[in-house]
């Protein structure tokens, strides 16, 4: 299960989150948890190199792209580099949709392609399509094969 | 946070959608041409649908949704709750998920995928969602199939195929997300189809809804799946699928297929799974290729076996993966991003390879990794490797040679055409007849791995302290009991200098230690050493309680009865001295005499009972359970009190002598024990009232001047074994030796047993027992634990984990003396319970126990006496019984020396440490076969008493007994006197036994040493004695 997937600003303010099967009282240590582990390792990490962290069973894989930071957390076959593949399709989905390692600006300015793209990613707590033009297609409204 | 502005505006412009598409839905189509404005209003439903408390606008950001209850009291949409509002979106997309226009198709893709947000709580939507999903496959999933290998996703096709296979994914993909109804024949049906399907996704979903049918029932999925798996149908096919997702699925099925009981009788079927699941661990990616590793290694989700983690060592180390025909990799692999290819080129992977050659070098390369999740990964992997290398080793797998070259295998088992699906354990002694070969690979088994740990160890430079941890987890599980652990203790003592390690993650380290001490009971002092580092560098770090929980209250419970050498059975000997024993004064000697070791754990215990955390309090209270039960009086009965006083919750005022002695509150009631207690309580009642009735018995068969009668004896030998079961229960005891009934009762089972011709050992069928300590004491072969499930009593339940517990207690034998430097206030000490436990316990132990002994004084005439001699000025006394009656006992006193923490210490180290050759002195009673492992058990271990510093100069206070007649002996080693009534010995020197006391002999050289000395003492293990 893909527990979660969060990005939050170079301040540590979450500008998109997604919890899958992670309780509500829960979801509020999961930010803090994750913003603080963003807080002290991310500082000087180049665009998309992969951090890892754990909490028991649970993985955790996160780095940032431009100004913003992605994190995403996942457990059984979720794993570190089940979350690696999810993370780069999500980092390479921002990308697409803002045409470089976004800022902050950028981001919310494309905030509601985002959305779509990452509903198009992570769907009900499972990684669904990875591939970019299938993504960019289905955020238009067209069926993933085109005829 | 979030561009507040921007979100409103995104939000009006799609409410107005939605309220257009409220009051005219007919009319959405028409008004809202705008693909991509559609887009987000399909978001926007599937987010109003979706129940997951995220109504509303949140913090999270997204498209914020209406939180449509709070409107409705302000009345700001007409008053539409949610509850009107759900139904009315399930309906409109029921409706277009069915529109079979191919103008309505990329909405028809969407509608579906929005309807599955619906609550699935509801059971109306699910069956109405269930019925689309099957409406749907029933109209595309039987077409013919003819995908394009290689060509996914990829544009072109006629376009009916391309909307069918559009709809397969749809219908698929909404599946997968809808609760798994294995009742319904045609989920497996559809699902099966859905693995020849053109959409890489779809085939993903249903590889992942069949590997989850596949736990459930094998047999069915496997009959289903017939052709596919065989080679070149689809599963085959999957291989070679651009989705990683979909071969991870593809892993996992083939190993829940190969695996099943269910397909016994149905090996070829087994083996083509097998070979499919090896084939994957040449995978390009790295998650694909870790899975099929867990896989082999017989690594699952629930329920761990340890047959099945050894039979994936086994298959790890012995198989062979033999390529089928059909060349494997094939095509470029386009989403190797940061995978590495198996090195072999395709002429080289056709060789038939060892398993075992294939991971190492996966492994070995993905260590060189610089990413930082494949290093966490593969370390990962290293860890499981040594789970089940552990548990291998655990149940004593014969074959495990690790120094048996690899290639061995393959050539041998090549001709043979390995069946995957052996038992291991069953011919598990299958002997690998050639191990020379000549030409072929020198790589034992053991080199390969030596040669992956040198990988492992370097990656502990990652800065990562998530991937250090991990490696450190790896090395603990790859350590070998018999390998030195000295770098890994290294390596952690280093590690923990760095302050970025977080708590929680030094918590589980420690928690892999226990793991570890659990699946590998001979590690036990090793690991407890390291536990000992990270509570002495990292004390503010780690958790009091998960310490506590792990090495000292489980731990002391376990083994202070054997640091302290106090047990309720030493009193009861062989038949033959049996008589001797019976002599009433050395139940006072034992009850008079202070035990500090078992006092103060016992103080201790009491402590942790009511304070820490539940986890800790329920330990200790079965800890003091198995403490009383292994303990002779009074040491039992103030354990007794102290549980009935827990029970009740009154302990305030029942101990409130000893609260004033510590000087603090802990608490009067509320343990939340109770429960937990009663049935100890009950077994400690039952063996009172027993002792009770016995004395009523004795003293009227006295007075009376009658003898014994058949009947009579009958009774009192049936109780003796009923309350042998129960306390089994609860810890192992030597069941020919312990007696519940009391010391008393030893003689008159004696003689019912003789008369009836019962051997006491009939006892040893019992299986609590024949996993027991009187077994594991005397050997040193692997120990098994327990099998919690061979006992059905009620009681068990509860216990059954310490059962197994239980049967690691032999194996601890030299982790006494961590017992007693826990004690002495060494090491491992957690803030809130470590306080000079020696000095206390002497004081609150005595008014405690002669409180109890006031409280109970009609319980045992014997230690009402005993009680009198309880003072300090008549320990002279009770010193002097137990030197002519106790033997090799050596009760040490706290009086002798003066109660300062140093010298108690000390005093409890000298006093202890014979206990160990008292042991190998009571070994040697025992029959022959057990007698040799124990003595070799104890030279391999590290012998307390080589170093002459060991035995201090007040060793002439010690109590000698002759055992016979001067026996011939040889020196076997170079022995350095440490004291003045010790003698030097040189190697291979004769010397004439005396006598034998504690662990050491008194022995007299033929002519005179060096230093003029000819005769002293010389420890038991420096003399072969002839």
């Amino acid at each position: 299960m893909l527990l979660a997937v969060l990005i939050a600003n170079s301040e540590g303010n979450i500008l998109v989150e997604r919890f899958n099967g992670v309780p509500a009282e829960e979801r509020l240590h999961w930010r803090s948890f994750l913003v603080k582990l963003g807080a002290e390792n991310l500082k000087g990490v180049k665009n998309e190199e992969l951090l890892v962290a754990c909490h028991k069973s649970v993985y955790i894989v996160y780095t940032v792209l431009g100004d913003v930071s992605v994190y995403v957390v996942g457990k059984d076959e979720y794993d570190e580099l089940a979350l690696a593949e999810a993370i780069f399709v999500i980092t390479s989905a921002v990308k697409d949709v803002c045409g470089k390692p976004p800022t902050e600006r950028l981001f919310l300015d494309k905030y509601g392609k985002i959305c779509l793209c990452l509903d198009e990613i992570v769907w009900k707590g499972l990684l669904e399509n990875t591939d970019r033009d299938r993504i960019k297609r289905l955020v238009r409204l067209k069926p993933p094969t085109e005829f | 946070m979030i561009d507040c502005n921007y979100i409103c505006i995104l939000h009006l412009k799609v409410e107005e959608d939605f309220a257009t598409h409220h009051q005219d839905g007919r009319n959405l189509d028409q008004q809202c041409e705008d693909r991509t404005v559609l887009r987000y209003v399909y978001y926007y439903l599937a987010r109003n649908l979706s129940d997951t408390g995220s109504q509303g606008l949140n913090p999270g950001g997204g498209i914020p949704t209406p939180n449509w209850d709070a409107l409705a009291d302000i009345d700001a949409v007409g008053g539409v709750t949610r509850a009107d509002v759900v139904p009315r979106i399930v309906d409109r997309l029921t409706s277009e998920s069915l529109n079979d226009d191919v103008e309505f198709h990329a909405r028809r893709l969407q509608a579906l995928k929005a309807l599955t947000y619906a609550p699935s709580s509801s059971s109306d939507i699910l069956s109405k969602l269930y019925e689309i999903v099957f409406t749907i496959l029933d109209k595309v999933a039987d077409a013919p199939q003819k995908r394009k290998k290689g060509v996914f996703g990829a544009k072109g096709g006629d376009k009916e195929y391309i909307i069918r296979s559009n709809l397969q994914y749809a219908a698929l993909s909404a599946l997968r997300r809808l609760p798994l109804d294995p009742g319904n024949p045609a989920l497996l049906h559809r699902a099966v189809q859905g693995v020849s399907f053109a959409d890489p996704v779809a085939v993903r979903h249903s590889l992942e809804i069949i590997s989850e049918l596949a736990t459930i029932d094998a047999y069915a999925v496997a009959m289903s799946l017939g052709k596919l798996a065989e080679t070149g149908g689809a599963l085959q096919d999957v291989l070679h699928l651009h989705d990683v997702l979909a071969r991870v699925a593809l892993a996992r099925l083939c190993h829940a297929i190969s695996r099943a009981r269910a397909l016994d009788e149905r090996p070829d079927i087994k083996s083509r799974f097998n070979s499919l699941l090896y084939q994957l661990l040449l995978d390009p990616s790295e998650r694909v290729c870790f899975e099929a590793i867990f896989c082999v290694l017989g690594k699952s989700d629930n329920a761990e076996r340890t047959e099945e983690r050894a039979a994936g060592w086994y298959r790890l180390t012995r198989e062979i993966l033999k390529l089928p025909e059909a060349p494997l990799i094939k095509g470029p692999n386009p989403e190797s991003k940061d995978a590495v290819p198996p090195k072999a080129t395709k002429e080289k992977t056709r060789r038939p390879q060892p398993l075992i050659k294939l991971v190492m070098r996966r492994l070995e390369s993905s260590f060189r990794s610089f990413s930082r999740p494949v290093l966490h990964a593969a370390a990962r992997v290293v860890q499981e490797m040594g789970r089940s290398r552990a548990a291998a080793f655990a149940v004593g797998l014969q074959d495990i040679d690790e120094g048996v070259h690899v290639n061995a295998f393959s050539e041998n088992n090549d001709s043979l055409d390995p069946d995957p699906n052996e038992n291991p354990l069953a011919d598990g002694n299958r002997k690998v007849s050639s191990i020379a070969n000549g030409a072929g690979g020198r790589d034992t088994i053991a080199s390969l791995l030596a040669s992956l740990m040198e990988v492992v160890r370097t990656t502990i430079a990652c800065e990562c302290v998530y991937v250090r941890a991990m490696v450190i987890k790896a090395l603990i599980w790859m350590q070998s009991p018999d390998e030195s652990l000295d770098e890994l203790k290294s390596i952690i003592a280093s590690e923990l200098s760095d302050p970025a390690w977080p708590a929680t993650l030094l918590n589980d380290i420690l928690l892999t230690l226990h793991a570890r001490f659990k699946a590998t009971p001979d590690m036990a002092v090793t690991l407890l050493e390291i536990a000992r580092i990270f509570a002495t560098k990292v004390p503010g770090k780690i958790d009091a309680d998960v310490l506590q929980l792990l090495w000292k209250v489980w731990f002391l419970g376990e083994n202070a009865n054997y640091a302290a050498s106090e047990y309720a059975w030493e009193s009861a000997t062989p038949p033959g001295t049996a008589l001797m024993m019976l002599d009433a004064d050395k139940m006072v000697a034992a009850a008079g005499s202070r035990n500090p070791t078992l006092a103060g754990a016992l103080t201790r215990l009491q402590r942790c009972a009511f304070s820490g955390s539940w986890e800790v309090r329920i330990i200790a209270a079965q800890a003091l359970t198995t403490m009383a039960i292994r303990s002779g009086e009074p040491y039992r009965l103030q354990i007794y009190e102290f549980l009935h006083a827990l029970e009740q919750g009154g302990v305030q005022s029942q101990f409130s002598d000893m609260h004033i002695s510590n000087g603090e509150d802990q608490g009067a009631s509320g343990t939340g024990l109770g429960a937990l207690i009663s049935p100890m309580i009950k077994v400690l009642d039952e063996m009172y009232s027993a002792q009770d009735e016995l004395i009523k018995e004795t003293r009227n068969h006295d007075n009376a001047k009658k003898e014994w009668t058949d009947e009579e004896l009958k009774k009192l030998y049936e109780t003796h074994e009923r309350l042998l079961d129960l306390v089994s229960l609860f810890c192992y005891v030597p069941r020919a030796k312990y007696l519940p009934l009391g010391p008393t009762s030893s003689k008159l089972i004696d003689i019912y047993r003789t008369r009836h011709n019962i051997t006491a050992s009939t006892g040893m069928s019992d299986p609590a027992v024949a996993t027991g300590i009187s077994d594991l004491i005397y050997e040193t072969a692997k120990v098994t634990p327990a099998e919690p499930d061979d006992l059905d009593d009620d009681l068990v339940n509860a216990w059954a984990a310490n059962l197994g517990d239980d049967g690691l207690w032999g194996s601890n034998a030299p982790a006494m003396n961590r017992v007693n430097e826990f004690l002495a206030g060494a090491g491992t000490d957690a803030p809130d319970v470590e306080e000079n436990m020696i000095s206390r316990p002497s004081m609150s132990y005595d008014d405690m126990w002669a409180k109890t002994l006031l409280e109970t004084a009609e319980v045992e005439e014997d230690e009402v006496r005993s009680s009198g001699s309880s003072s300090p000025d008549s320990i002279g006394s009770v010193e002097t019984s137990i030197s002519s009656h106790f033997g090799g006992m050596n009760y040490p006193s706290l009086f002798s020396s003066k109660p300062s923490q140093p010298t108690v210490c000390n005093l409890i180290h000298r006093h202890f440490t014979p206990c160990l050759y008292k042991y190998s002195l009571g070994i040697r009673e025992e029959p022959p076969p057990y007698s040799s492992p124990a003595l070799q058990r104890f030279e391999s271990f590290e012998n307390p008493l080589a170093g002459p510093g060991s035995r201090s100069s007040e060793s002439q206070d010690e109590e000698r007994t002759s055992l016979g007649n001067p026996q011939s002996g040889t020196a076997l080693y170079d022995f350095t006197a440490g004291g003045d009534d010790e003698l030097n010995l040189t190697s291979g020197e004769d010397v004439e036994i005396e006598y034998e006391v504690d662990g050491w002999l008194y022995v007299k050289k033929k002519r005179p040493g060096r230093d003029g000395k000819m005769a002293g003492l010389v420890p038991v293990l420096y003399v072969s004695q002839s």
